[in-house]
């Protein structure tokens, strides 16, 4: 096993353990996160389309990032995920909204608002390592088969 | 080289799992699955739904809402408490959809 093939599998384990921990807690105070939902600054009318699909996504994400075949598309839709995650964080620092919502208790939530970026942020930098290392992984692959067949 | 992933993985989701079960309140009178009161003039008032009935607008150090945990009146959310009388500077809570 290389560095790099350990480095991958170290950034998909952090992927996995941060969308599943993040799916799961969510649904197991699921009328928390609907408060909690409720209390962001866009309308409550979302609030049942966004309680259902935010935690999905995040566990078809980890489930994707388990498998070697999926791994790919996986580290892409984590990187959309967690770049909307940034761009809603920076909105709220930047009090594009009409209102600053409140943290509540619980692990991830109790990070303040800028420590919620610089989290996102270093999540948002290890999706595209992430991505760079299977792509580079995946050309390889191929060059290998090619090489193997002439 | 197969051991080694597969010992990373089963370690990542143990641990997402694990930990999502152990940091879930086990109590229902625990924070925001409680029920939620606000400091007014020195009592405790019950404060309503959350983004319904009223909204913890921050940055704040101030402490929004408290839950009780058996007598005593406990911190839940930060921000300042607001409905729909607050003052016009500040938010008016969103509306429920009837």
């Amino acid at each position: 096993m290389n560095r790099r093939q350990v480095t991958l599998e170290a950034i998909a384990a952090l992927l996995i353990l941060l969308f599943l921990y993040a799916g799961i807690s969510k649904f197991l105070e699921f009328d928390r996160f609907i408060g909690e939902m409720n209390n962001q600054p866009f309308p409550n009318s979302w609030t049942p389309f966004l309680v259902w699909t935010i935690p999905s996504l995040e566990i078809v994400i980890a489930l994707t990032l388990m498998f070697e075949r999926t791994r790919l598309p996986g580290l892409i839709a984590s990187l959309i995920l967690m770049t909307l995650f940034t761009l809603y964080t920076g909105s709220v620092l930047l009090h594009f909204f009409a209102y600053v919502p409140c943290s509540c208790g619980g692990v991830i939530r109790k990070l303040s608002w800028p420590q919620h970026m610089v989290f996102n942020l270093f999540f948002v930098a290890l999706s595209v390592l992430g991505i760079i290392l299977q792509r580079r992984k995946f050309f390889t692959s191929i060059f290998i088969t090619k090489k193997n067949l002439v | 080289m197969k051991k080694i992933k597969f010992m990373i993985m089963t370690l990542a989701i143990a641990f997402s799992i694990g930990g999502a079960f152990a940091t879930t309140p086990r109590l229902p009178q625990d924070c925001l699955g409680a029920t939620q009161y606000y400091l007014n003039g020195g009592s405790y008032v019950l404060a309503g739904r959350m983004g319904i009935d009223y909204i913890c607008n921050t940055p704040s150090s101030a402490v929004c809402t408290y839950y009780k945990v058996g007598s005593t009146y406990t911190p839940c959310c930060w921000g300042n408490y607001c409905t729909s009388n607050c003052m016009t500077s500040k938010p008016a809570p969103k509306k429920a959809r009837n």
